[in-house]
């Protein structure tokens, strides 16, 4: 099936969804960065510069918690690690001959979300073209940075009248972890996500939230490693 | 602004974009797929999420709330069961999560 070539507009109306999604996201992000005791254009650095939103969560909580800088770059290098693989699957979607001339550009809003909707449009018959990967990663670029803007402008006290709001908004993230894990859910992991959560939990309780991050990340890493080392 | 902000956000971002672009530009993924760089990629991201969830809901269990999580939760699995979108999945859990917050207040 050839459902043509992915053009740029094409790509901005695939990714409305994303942008819809990305903006309260975002929003609550701003919040809780100023909340947290940032600055506006603190928290609008972190966006821009940044763009991965778990990780950007988890950056306030390891800036709040005055963890040292080596240790929260390592632990949010590490959460973004997986990103590594998006590009070689895509291309390998894409077909041989795929152009990647750009791609220094359009590879920055490879974000899980417009990956697997790249992957969707391939899946639908459209052709990948570059055009198309800008328009698909525009949108929730601008939804995200704009969203946090608007949140850092509301500020850290903006919901302290919505308690309902707030609430929903403080859920946000372990919905969107809960989620992101549901995405990449395979029989294979499934020892690597119960081992990182036993160890999680463990130094978590046992030394600090940081240790028990860090343990998690570790110890389910080297649980994959190891299984398929036996296997 | 400041620096150790500036700093972090600087040295993940290089981290992000390299991640993002690198593999593309030098067709890396390609190779074998049992090597050991290939085995621990493929298990730091599923570890890293795995984690992070385990954290983010650690404080909503020590709170001792059930109805409002249990609720979020159960909206998180049942969107992602029917759209297979992380987004929608999101925003319904946190919706969710909202109405059982105000039922059980």
């Amino acid at each position: 099936m050839d459902a043509g070539q992915e053009t740029f507009a094409a790509g901005l109306v695939t990714a409305l969804p994303i942008g819809l999604g990305y903006f309260p996201i975002a929003f609550a992000f701003g919040v809780a960065a100023t909340g947290a005791g940032l600055s506006g254009w603190e928290a609008a650095a972190l966006s821009v510069i940044i763009y991965a939103g778990a990780s950007q969560f988890l950056a306030l909580a390891l800036l709040t918690s005055g963890a040292a800088l080596p240790v929260a770059a390592f632990t949010l290098i590490a959460m973004n690690l997986r990103h590594v693989l998006y590009g070689p699957a895509l291309m390998k979607a894409a077909g041989a001959g795929a152009g990647k001339r750009h791609a220094w550009a359009w590879a920055w809003g490879l974000t899980d979300e417009v990956f697997g909707a790249a992957l969707g449009e391939i899946a639908r018959g459209k052709r990948f073209s570059e055009a198309g990967m800008f328009g698909l990663g525009l949108l929730p670029y601008a939804a995200w940075i704009s969203g946090t803007v608007a949140g850092a402008l509301a500020g850290g006290g903006a919901l302290a009248g919505w308690p309902v709001l707030e609430a929903g908004l403080g859920f946000l993230l372990p919905a969107l972890f809960l989620a992101l894990l549901l995405s990449i859910l395979t029989r294979p992991q499934v020892p690597v996500i119960v081992v990182a959560g036993l160890a999680c939990v463990a130094g978590t309780l046992a030394v600090s939230s940081t240790t028990g991050i860090l343990g998690g990340m570790v110890a389910g890493a080297l649980a994959g490693v190891m299984r398929r080392a036996r296997a | 602004m400041r620096w150790e902000v500036l700093a972090l956000a600087l040295v993940v971002g290089a981290a992000n974009w390299g991640f993002r672009y690198l593999p593309i530009r030098f067709g890396l993924g390609s190779g074998a797929e049992g090597g050991v760089l290939a085995r621990f990629l493929a298990a730091v991201g599923p570890a890293a999420i795995a984690t992070l969830f385990f954290a983010s809901a650690l404080p909503f269990v020590a709170a001792g709330a059930v109805l409002a999580p249990a609720l979020g939760t159960a909206a998180v699995l049942a969107v992602w069961v029917w759209r297979r979108s992380v987004v929608l999945a999101t925003l319904a859990g946190a919706v969710a999560y909202a109405g059982g917050f105000a039922l059980s207040g």
